[in-house]
Parts: structure tokens; sequence; C-alpha cells
């Protein structure tokens, strides 16, 4: 039974959840800058999708997160209407949400392949 | 910069949110819609649209986690509990006012002595870049800044490497005649570089410069703002205006900034004038005329510690170098002095080093008052929050966060501390300048204690320090509370015992600050009951001086024409001068030769040295032992004779007969005809000087003093109604004579020991209010658990108490917090009390006489407090208690 990754935030796992704020950070630019605007449970299926349901992201995380992306100035959110012609917020990556998305896929790289050279050094 | 961002954003959100609730939870419903129908869509069975429901979360909870993000939540709960706290205190209109007025009476007092803390001690001077300034002196035995020669300041100015200028100062009262108008104004002599040092521009024409110093026909003088706006109405026509001293002509050139008043902390000079002006020739060149307080301005880059060194190692070389070969005791004297440098930033404060030690004292006395009344706000809070428990327990029960409730009683404290905080600032701005008036006690002292930038951080402080003790124990307490009902009697039991540890607590610094208010009576009584060695009452004294110089002949004359017209004043009984009256001054210190004495090498030779006019010691009410009085046959031409005191004549003469021998004093020799009693000159505390007194005739003109303090002894009534007549009598003696000061000698003596005064008299005030404030707190608490408890005593009166019993009962209540709280105060007492023994007169710390009468005080207070509860609970009628919820 493969293991599923709730993705939500609780009171006492604040430490816990910086790490993950970053790693959603990264996820959530990643998808905009991929798919362009999307509205927020668009963004959640998209997620779900690609990891083949390991990542299933709640309403109290991914929202606030938006949030907080918006707040730094890396998304924008306007309203408008989906498809099935219902009222949505969309959010759309800016050009300072790309260069952080850069910089972050950088590090993140180089952070996964030091950690890997280490694991799994044969000596 | 995307987190700065970020909070900006978040603030501003908190004041005005741009997304309001409504517009997150429409986003929110959407993606509930949305994944309700994916699921549908996934799996059609019932409970598929439930489950993705389930996943997403809630929508409250996520409502929760939108709004913390969107605005700062510290910054909106700290809204929401001041809102709460608003109410309740509006509430309880009663019990808020007593707490504020509670707080704002202990902190105000608080800051109020910290303004006189900090206009003494902590002030700078208002000049260019104070820290950078220096005090250079020779250093008293005590260790603090004394005066120097004008050689030394010389020596210093031309060696002293890391200062880049320095001045010298000599301050006096001087007469002064403007315009045909004469006043007595306060006179700094300051040498050339001052108004460099200190960085000062003039506020009117110019300053004075190391050019004036140079002796010229009418040399410059320097008005400062005050006097300027005092004596001219700040007219510009002052500049120019000649204004003479004692015959010497000055130009006025310039004013002084306003806000400027002197480099002596408290002194509010009028005039500066140039030193080398003001100087004679032996002042100048003498290398014991320690007149002189020198300043100076530090190089860049240096510190004091250096100038410190230097000034040091200068005067120890120039001691070795110059001190000349003589009595071996008097060389070893000479060679023991020592110099250094300290910081110059507030300027030369004699100040200091006279009050500070009073006032540290005052700062602890209400440190503890503020204390006590945390403690008292704490005992209150806490009766008030047992009262609301349930609140408390309803709160948790639905979820609350016990550090969540415990900030909002917090919060509650800090509202009340800001309140007494504010109220307090007020009460300080308004009492100190009163308390300063206290200290200063007649004397001519300027000093600013309006609050500035230290005074308001202080305050802040001592206000949250305030809330904390006082608000602490019950917000924790509060949330200790067990949500079970069951066992809510522990909770209730723990609140019991901490009310009455809060009680003990205040009976403890009740005791010390009792102590303190017995020790400082003590020492007051113990100075007023000294045998002063004179009669002091219905005696005025007066200081006399002329406005021009006279030649030592016509002086002498002016003196004892001056004398005799005293005499013949209807009402007065006696009337005598001398340079130095008991407790009003120092004695000059001479070295003395007695016929038929030899000194031994390491004896001193000084004795204390006064000039006195005929009839001066049944004018003061000092008998004489043996021999006489001086008299009108005592003339200058006449053989040199002198009087010593009863100390002088059994060190020398041991149980001999004083009379007939010789005293030789600067070369001149003098004949023993009296002997009197001892009388306290230095002050009420010190032992009592050898002393010889010559008669004023026959003392050399240039020793003269420039006044002398003359005293007249009423026959009956007030001392003072003479003045009027006095200041008529003295311009008919001669028309250039003016009155400088006339008080009463009990007011002499009543200034020399101002800081006992005070301190008797804040302590016992404070000591009482202490009493008061304990006894209340104690009151408080019976009555509450007494209130509590009437099912419990209904009870026991219905299976048979006697109402003495029930009695027995409260006192045994009483004994737990009376007794705790004495034992700790008095230990507290005598660890703290030991820093007072310098102050203390008469009394130890340590004495247990005082310590019975505070126990004993304290225990009075207490049985006074539980009369009313005690009595309450000896009449409890079963019937009524047991129907009690």
């Amino acid at each position: 039974m493969e293991s599923v990754l709730f993705i939500g935030m609780a009171n006492r796992e604040r430490a816990k959840a910086d790490v993950l704020q970053g790693t959603l950070d990264l996820m959530l630019l990643q998808t905009l800058a991929t798919l362009g605007p999307l509205h927020g449970y668009s963004i959640a299926a998209r997620l779900e999708q690609v990891s083949a349901g390991a990542l299933r992201i709640n309403m109290g995380t991914l929202y606030p997160g938006l949030m907080r992306l918006e707040q730094r100035g890396l998304v924008r959110g306007e309203w408008d209407v989906t498809d099935s012609n219902r009222k949505a917020r969309f959010y759309s990556i800016t050009a300072a949400g790309r260069k952080r998305l850069a910089t972050e896929k950088a590090e993140w790289d180089r952070m996964t392949s030091i950690m890997h050279t280490l694991l799994h050094d044969k000596g | 910069m995307a987190t700065f961002r970020a909070w900006i954003t978040r603030l501003w959100a908190a004041l005005r949110p741009i997304r309001n609730d409504r517009d997150l939870e429409q986003e929110l419903r959407l993606h509930l819609e949305l994944a309700a129908e994916d699921a549908r869509r996934r799996h059609p069975t019932e409970s598929a649209p439930r489950a993705a429901r389930i996943q997403a979360g809630g929508v409250a909870q996520a409502m929760e986690h939108q709004r913390d993000q969107r605005g700062l939540p510290w910054l909106e709960d700290l809204a929401t509990d001041l809102r709460h706290t608003g109410r309740t205190l509006r509430r309880n209109p009663g019990f808020s006012a007593i707490a504020v007025l509670s707080l704002a009476l202990g902190i105000g007092a608080n800051s109020a002595i910290f303004s006189l803390v900090n206009g003494v001690v902590l002030r700078t001077l208002p000049v260019k870049e104070p820290d950078r300034l220096v005090h250079l002196a020779r250093m008293t035995q005590a260790g603090r800044p004394g005066f120097v020669s004008y050689p030394i300041f010389e020596l210093f100015r031309d060696n002293v490497r890391s200062v880049a200028a320095v001045f010298a100062q000599s301050s006096s009262v001087q007469p002064v005649v403007i315009d045909g108008e004469d006043d007595f104004v306060t006179v700094d002599a300051v040498s050339g570089a001052y108004f460099a040092v200190l960085g000062l521009e003039p506020a009117a024409g110019r300053l004075l410069t190391p050019a004036d110093e140079l002796l010229s026909a009418s040399p410059a003088a320097v008005v400062t703002d005050g006097y300027w706006q005092r004596r001219f109405g700040r007219s510009p026509s002052a500049i120019g205006t000649s204004l003479t001293i004692r015959d010497r002509v000055f130009t006025i050139v310039g004013v002084t900034p306003p806000g400027y008043g002197s480099a002596e902390s408290g002194r509010a000079t009028d005039l500066m004038l140039p030193l080398l002006a003001t100087l004679t020739d032996e002042q100048r060149q003498s290398v014991g005329f320690n007149m002189f307080s020198v300043l100076g301005r530090l190089v860049p880059g240096a510190t004091v510690d250096q100038a410190n060194a230097e000034v040091q190692a200068l005067f120890s070389g120039f001691l070795q170098a110059n001190v000349p070969p003589g009595p071996q005791e008097r060389r070893a004297q000479l060679l023991r002095q020592r110099a250094g440098a300290v910081s110059g930033a507030g300027g030369f404060n004699p100040l200091r080093d006279n009050i500070a030690p009073a006032l540290l004292l005052l700062m602890g006395i209400v440190g503890l008052i503020l204390m006590l009344a945390c403690v008292n706000l704490s005992g209150l809070l806490l009766a008030r929050a047992e009262a609301r428990q349930r609140e408390v327990s309803i709160r948790l029960a639905i979820g609350a966060g016990r550090g969540r409730l415990a900030r909002q009683f917090l919060t509650e404290s800090l509202a009340l501390a800001s309140l007494g905080g504010v109220l307090g600032l007020a009460i300080a701005a308004s009492l100190s300048p009163k308390l300063f008036e206290l200290f200063v006690n007649g004397r001519e002292l300027v000093l600013s204690v309006t609050p500035d930038w230290r005074v308001l951080a202080f305050t802040a402080t001592v206000s949250l320090i305030a809330c904390l003790v006082a608000g602490l124990a019950p917000a924790l307490q509060s949330v200790r509370v067990n949500v079970n009902p069951a066992i809510k009697q522990t909770g209730a039991h723990r609140h019991r015992r901490l009310g009455k540890v809060l009680v003990a607590a205040q009976f403890a610094i009740s005791m010390v600050l009792i102590v303190g208010a017995t020790l400082f009576i003590g020492t007051l009584v113990g100075l007023y009951a000294v045998d002063r060695g004179i009669d002091t009452d219905g005696v005025l004294v007066m200081n006399v001086r002329s406005l021009r110089p006279y030649p030592a002949a016509r002086a002498a004359a002016v003196q004892s024409d001056l004398l005799d017209r005293l005499r013949a004043m209807t009402g007065v009984r006696s009337a005598s001068a001398a340079r130095v009256l008991p407790v009003d001054g120092s004695l000059w210190d001479r070295s003395v030769q007695v016929e038929g004495y030899a000194f031994r090498p390491d004896e001193s030779t000084s004795a204390g040295f006064n000039v006195i006019a005929p009839g001066y010691f049944a004018a003061i009410g000092t008998p004489v032992l043996s021999g006489r009085e001086f008299g009108d046959r005592d003339a200058g031409t006449a053989p040199k004779v002198a009087l010593v005191n009863e100390r002088f004549a059994r060190y020398f003469s041991g149980d001999r007969s004083a009379l007939g021998r010789h005293v030789t004093s600067l070369g001149v020799t003098y004949e023993i005809v009296g002997v009197v009693r001892d009388a306290k000159y230095q002050n009420l505390r010190d032992a009592v000087l050898r002393t010889m007194y010559i008669p004023w005739t026959q003392l050399d003109e240039e020793d003269q003093p420039s006044s002398y303090t003359y005293l007249a002894r009423v026959a009956a009534g007030d001392p003072l109604s003479l003045v009027p007549g006095v200041e008529r009598l003295v311009r008919e003696a001669d028309p250039a004579l003016r009155v400088r000061t006339a008080t009463t000698y009990a007011a002499v003596i009543d200034r020399s020991i101002g800081i006992e005064r005070i301190l008797a008299m804040l302590g016992g005030f404070f000591g009482v209010l202490a009493l008061l404030v304990a006894g209340l707190g104690m009151f408080g608490v019976l009555a509450f658990r007494i209130a509590r408890r009437t099912n419990e005593l209904g009870l026991r009166v219905a299976l048979g108490a006697s109402p003495g019993s029930m009695m027995r009962l409260v006192l045994r209540d009483v004994a737990g917090m009376l007794v705790p709280g004495v034992a700790i105060g008095a230990g507290l007492a005598l660890m703290l009390t030991g820093l007072t023994r310098r102050i203390l007169f008469g009394v130890t710390p340590s004495e247990p006489g005082v310590f019975v009468v505070a126990a004993a005080a304290l225990a009075g207070a207490a049985v006074l407090a539980s009369w009313l509860p005690a009595r309450r609970a000896s009449r409890v009628d079963p019937l009524v208690a047991l129907r009690h919820e």
C-alpha cells in the first residue's frame, strides 16, 4: 500500500510545515508556469494527477499557500469564469514568480544531487 | 524583498482587508463543489462525494487558515483582547478605579524619584557633545573630585595631552551695581577657553575668549539668558552696559544661549567674568589656594581613563618635586594627595555626592511600595478570577488554548498597568518639583526635573514590570483550572493558598518599610537630641556684605558700629558676630603649637579656627566654663588673646587649667584667657574638633573674611520680625552694606539635616501607607474567604461550635499570613537595612527594639483588619448559612 502524502497544516507542526511550505510554493509555481492561469481546484487536481495520487492537498493548505504567494507578488489572482460558467479565482504566475521558480528549481536540484551523492556514497 | 512586501500586505490587510470573508468562502465552496463532482464522476457511489469533501477539509477550518494568512493573527488577537478588556473594566468601574489608582500612585512615586535621580545624576550639560568632557581634579579622601589651585590648573592645561582644551572656574556670589541699582548675583569667573571647550554660541553679542583674560581697563563680562531676561527683559541695550563689582568695572559683551545655566549642576549663574581679572596675585600664584574647578574636552580618540592616568602621574610628579621639607607628618599628608580625571558629561556636580545616596534609598523605598501595590492588585485580580472560574472552564472546554486565555488575562493587566503608567507620569510631573524643593530646602539650587525621554522609558519599563508582577500569578492560576468539575475543589484550594501567600508577601514588604521608617525617624530624633552646645531658640542669623571693598581699618569700624546698632535695636536681647556659626559651616583648619605640649611625629597639629566678635558666647548660648569672654579691651593693639573649647583644653592641658597658656598659630602667639563648652560646628553628627577662637579685631587684615555672619537673640517672639528693621539699620551703618540672607537658627539647624528630615518624613509616610495597604489586603482576603465559606461555617455552628471557636478559626488564618510575612520581612529588613548604615545616627540597623516595634505595628494592623470578618464569622446564623449557595 503506497503511502499518500496528505499535506495539511496542524498547529503543533509549525517547523515541519515551514519546510513543507517551501516545497508547496515550488509545486504551485511550477504548475502555474507550465499550465498557465488555473483556479485552485485545478491546481490541486493537476498535482494529484502528476503524482499519480500520492499528493493530495487540502483546502486549508492550498488556499493560504496561494494567498502567501500572492502577498509576495509571485502570483496574481483574478476573478473569472470557468468553462462551466461558474465564478472562480484564477491564479497566474508573474515575472517575479518565474524568476523565483528558476532560482528555487536550481537550488532544489543542487540539493538533491548533493544528498544523493551523500546517501549513496560507496566510499 | 518578497517577505517584506508580504509583511506590509498582511499589516494592511489586518487593518483593512481587501479580500473579505465572503470572497474567501466563495472560493472554498467552489473547490468543494468541484471535488464532489469529480468524485461522483469517478466513483458513482453515495459516499464518494462525502469522502471527497472530508478529504478536502472543513470550510470553517480552511477559512481560519485563510484569515490567519491574510492578516497578522497576533495583532488581531491583541485587538480582540483589548476590546474584551475594555468591556470588562467598564463593567466593574469600582474595581478598575482602585486598581488603576493604586498602580498610578506606585508608578508615579517611582517616576517622581527617578526624575530627581535623572536631574541630579544622569542629565548631561546642554552643550556640544557633553560625553567628550572630562573633569580634572584633586581627589578628596572620599574619592570624589575636589578643587585645585591656579598653578595646578596651569600644570594640567599645559601638559595633559589627551585633553585638547581646558578651563578653570571659580564660583561665588557677588554684589553688583548696574545703573545705580544693586543686587547680589551668582558669578562664575572662568578662564579664556571656557566657551570654546563647551562649544557654545552666543544668543547675542559675543562670548569671552582667551584675549579677554589680558588685563584691560574695562574687562568684558557675559550674562546668561536667565539674567538677561530677569534684569534687562532681554533688551538688546544690555550689551555695552557697564556693571560694577566691588569697585571693578566690567562691560557686558554678550549673552549665552537659552537653556544653558552653568557648568555646575544646580547653579543658576547670572554672570561670567574673565578669571584673571578677578584674582589677586596670591590667589593666582599660591599652590595652596584650592578654589577652582577644571573641565576639559578630550582630544578625538582619547578616553577618560587615559586622561585620568596622565593627570595622576603629572600630579604625583609635581608633588615629589615641590613639597617642601618640613614636619614629617605634614609632608606625608601633602604627598598623599591624589589627582585624577572623571567624566565631565554632567559638569561639576557637588549635588550628586550630597543627595545621591538619599535618592537611591528613596528609590528603594518607592520600589518596594510599587511592589506592594502590585502584589495587592494581584490579590484582587486573583479573587476576581476565582469568581470567573465558570467562564474560564467553559472557554477551555470549547477549545481555547490555555496560552491564548492566559494572554487575554495578561492583556487585562497590561491595560491596567498602561492606564496606571500614564496617570503615574502625570503624578510624577507634578510631584517631582515639590520633592525637589524639599531636598533643596531653601538653598539656591536650580534644576530641571521635568520628565525627559529617560523618565518616560523608566515609567514604561516600570509599568510593564508592574503588569507582569500583578497579572502573572492570577493569569497562570486561572488557566490551570481543570475542566472536570469533580476536581474543582483542588483548583479552589490552590487559589486560596495563593491568596494567603500574596497577603503574607504584602506583610513582608510592609515589615521592611516599617523597619526602615522606624530607623529613619529614630535617626532624626537622635539628631535633634544631640547636645549642640548652643541655644538655638529665638535667634536670627544674618549674612551681611558690602557692595564696595573697605580698607581694613574702616572695615573694623563699620563692623563694630553695626554690632552696636544691632544691640541697641528694640527687641534684641543680645547680638554678636562670627566668621562661622555652629552647624552652619566649616571652621578654618590651622596648625597650632601649644606651650608646654610636644607633638609626637605622627600626631595631627591641626585645630579648628574661628574669628568672633565680643559677646559671642553669651549671644549664642555657649557657657564660658572658666576665664572670660572677649570684650572691648581686646582691641587690635592690645595683647593677643584667644579662647579655646573644652576639648582643646583637655587635650593640651589635661586636668590643669589652660588659662594663661600660650597658643601659636601662623606665627602669632595668643594667650588663652577663657575656656568654653564644646559646640558642634561642622554638623550635628561629627565629633567636636579642638577649637580656638580669636577676636575679630586681632586678625590680620589680609586674612579677614569677605563677610561675617551676625546673630541677634530676640527677647520674645519671632526672630524674623526683626528683618525689616535690620535691613534699614544695616544701610544706616554704611550705605554700601546689604543683608544677603536672614534666617532663624532653627532653620539653619533644619537645613543641615535636611536629608535626614526628608527620609524620616517620606519613610514615615510610606511606612504608614504600607501598613494601610497590607491591612486592607488582609481584610479583603479574609472577607472574601468568610463569604465563600459561609456554608462550612454554618455547618460548624449547627454542630455546636461556639462563637469563640469561630473567631479562633479566623485568627488562625490571620496568624498563618501574619507570622510568615513578618518573619520573612524581618529577614529581608536585616539584609537591606545594612545599606543604610551611613545615614543612620543613634540607631543601628539591627536593633531588636526597632523590629519589635515594627512587628507590633503589623500585628496591630492585622488584628484590626480581622476584626470585622471575625465578628461576622462568630455571628453566622446556621439557618441562613446552610441555605446560602
